[in-house]
């Protein structure tokens, strides 16, 4: 089989194994974990929209995943909407913020525009602590009712999966809409040139805003599935290192890609659950490999950094594009 | 007829003045060549041109439109397209996805439409991809559409971004040094080009230190020293021009010379 119908099959084949999980695996609570790398995967598809593609980093983004959950929590146990309603004020709430982030993104480049997101997030990280009778501070929100579509009630494991899963599926979907066409390559030409973007008549305010709040979208509705999921969520949630943990999965995953960005949330994700994903793991060396979580992360992007600028995507496309040559 | 007036347009830096009140003329269908000594002040006139900068005082005409105060994307939606001195290519987009670029100047599908996969979305797609062959195919550099364009050699760049202004179907062609970084066979492409692009009825303004090539393309040259400029005419003309023999010398005008 060569690249091109391997790079062909390949998203019809992950779609396939994505779906087909909840009916191999019969754990909860492995189900579980595969269903918290969807919602990881969620966010990132949008950071790698952002940053990936149109090169603004944000060191926020928990923020608008914060954002989300808390705006659905809210709709559903407090206001008493419908599921499905919540989740889209979730989707709007974090827009809006992310619109406002975007104000920054438009003066700022590189490490000030990182400084800016970080600042926001922590800002918004106290928020969630200090908007007591909202989010119920530092004790956080509990008893927030399963997602629901109408009649439909995601209330097993499966289901719940399937729901999530879904939701990454559609989200990649629009991202790739938007990357394969001309939005996509104005996201990339402003990574690139902002000089020859403009000469090239792109509006480079309004990609930079669109982009930032398309992303903020994601990482909302991410929030709003999560509270869903676990019904209870609290500020520790979304602090700096969820928000960091979110750009390394970007990072690794590569630039100008979304399979390298979701395959790294994947795997990523799959570091913090090593007791339920290795049968009979001895609990003090997942405790040990949880503890030093953030280290290998670290050394993740340190490895990739070096020896992999462009990331996973990077590694599979030079390798496809060797292939091809020969 | 006259398709760009550019009138005292001044443009200072601190206790600069980069660009001295400049005033000419560019007719439709023709090549000017824009030239001077190094800090003359033409890049600094180009982006005035373009909207990349904006001139102290003066006003830049096209077509009966005032295009200073404008961005650059609404001048280039007018229709001037520019290259840059030091070439603005997108490094990790092929040569090809680099033209297609070009082609948004005069695309209007959005984000929306893009996000749905709307049918004018993607027809809209297909033609930036058809625009983008033609035009490499025009210039003669086809077989580097799919090399990104950190990897192309300097000379291709400078055609790239060529084609890139070419795919926003502009009415003038701005280009600042394009020879730049070329060798002899490749100024010998690019004179041909040059001329392809002016017969195809697209007016070029052209910034350029080669004077073989400057003498050879231009119907019209402008000359800056310190600003200013200096003379103004046909190539044979500016060739025996005494302040423009001072200039290029850095000093007085020898009779010998
Ligand atoms: N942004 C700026 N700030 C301050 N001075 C500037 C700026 N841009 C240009 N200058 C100065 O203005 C003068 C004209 O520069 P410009 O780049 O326009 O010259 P040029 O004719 O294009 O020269 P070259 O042939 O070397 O490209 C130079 O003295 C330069 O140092
Ligand atoms: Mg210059």
């Amino acid at each position: 089989m060569n690249a091109r119908t391997l790079r062909a099959l390949a998203p019809l084949i992950a779609v396939a194994l994505a779906l087909i999980v909840p009916l191999a695996v019969s754990d909860r609570f492995l189900l579980k974990v595969f269903t918290f790398c969807g919602i990881n995967a969620l966010v990132v598809v949008g950071l790698a929209l952002l940053f990936g593609y149109a090169g603004q980093v944000s060191l926020g983004h928990a923020a608008f995943m914060g954002l989300g959950a808390y705006t659905s929590a809210y709709c559903t146990v407090e206001l008493g909407w419908p599921w499905l309603l919540g989740f889209v004020a979730a989707g709007v709430v974090a827009a809006l913020g992310g619109l406002i982030l975007a104000i920054p993104s438009l003066r700022l480049k590189g490490y000030y525009l990182a400084m800016a997101t970080l600042g926001f997030g922590l800002l918004m990280s106290l928020a969630f602590i200090q908007a007591e009778p909202i989010t119920g501070g530092v004790d956080g929100f509990s008893g927030i009712p399963f997602p629901s579509i109408g009649p439909v009630e995601f209330r097993s494991a499966s289901s719940l999966y399937w729901l999530v899963w879904g939701a990454v599926g559609i989200a990649v979907l629009v991202a790739h809409n938007i990357t394969s066409l001309r939005p996509g390559r104005a996201m990339r030409a402003l990574h690139g040139s902002e000089l020859g973007a403009q000469a090239c008549g792109v509006d480079i305010v309004g990609v930079k805003v669109r982009t930032f709040v398309v992303s903020a979208l994601m990482a909302g509705l991410a929030g709003a599935l999560y509270a869903g999921v676990v019904g209870f969520i609290s500020p520790s949630l979304f602090t700096l290192t969820a928000s960091i943990t979110f750009i390394a999965m970007t990072i690794v995953g590569g630039t100008s890609s979304l399979a390298g960005p979701i395959l790294a949330a994947v795997a990523l994700t799959l570091v913090q659950y090593s007791d339920a994903l290795i049968p009979g793991l001895p609990r003090e060396t997942a405790q040990t490999i949880q503890s030093y979580q953030e280290d290998i992360y670290g050394l993740a992007i340190v490895l990739i950094v070096i020896f992999a600028p462009r990331g996973l995507a990077g590694l599979w496309k030079r390798r496809s594009a060797g292939n091809e040559a020969s | 007829m006259t398709l760009l007036q550019v009138r005292n347009v001044t443009r200072r830096f601190g206790g600069l003045t980069a660009v001295d009140d400049v005033s000419f003329d560019v007719y439709e269908g023709t090549v000017k060549a824009l030239i001077g000594p190094n800090g003359a002040g033409k890049s600094t006139l180009f982006n005035a041109l373009t909207g990349f900068d904006r001139p102290d005082e003066g006003s830049v005409v096209f077509e009966g439109e005032e295009l200073v105060g404008r961005k650059p994307r609404e001048v280039v939606r007018v229709g001037l397209a520019r290259t840059f001195q030091n070439t603005q290519l997108f490094e990790e987009m092929t040569a090809g996805e680099n033209v297609m670029v070009g082609s948004q100047a005069r695309q209007r599908r959005g984000f929306t439409t893009a996000m749905l996969r709307l049918p004018n979305a993607v027809a809209e797609d297909r033609e930036a991809r058809e625009d983008a062959s033609r035009l490499l195919r025009l210039i003669g550099i086809e077989e580097w559409i799919d090399v990104p364009a950190a990897d192309l050699p300097a000379g291709i760049r400078r055609l790239v971004e060529i084609a890139r202004a070419l795919a926003t179907r502009p009415r003038l062609l701005l280009l600042d040094e394009p020879a730049a970084g070329l060798n002899a066979t490749e100024t010998r492409e690019l004179v041909q080009t040059l001329f392809r692009v002016r017969d195809s009825g697209i007016t070029v303004v052209i910034v350029e230190h080669d004077m073989g090539l400057v003498m050879e393309v231009s119907d019209e040259i402008v000359v800056l020293d310190r600003g200013a400029k200096i003379a103004e005419g046909p190539p044979r003309m500016i060739q025996k021009d005494p302040a423009v023999i001072a200039a290029y010398l850095g000093g007085e005008v020898d009779d010998d010379v």
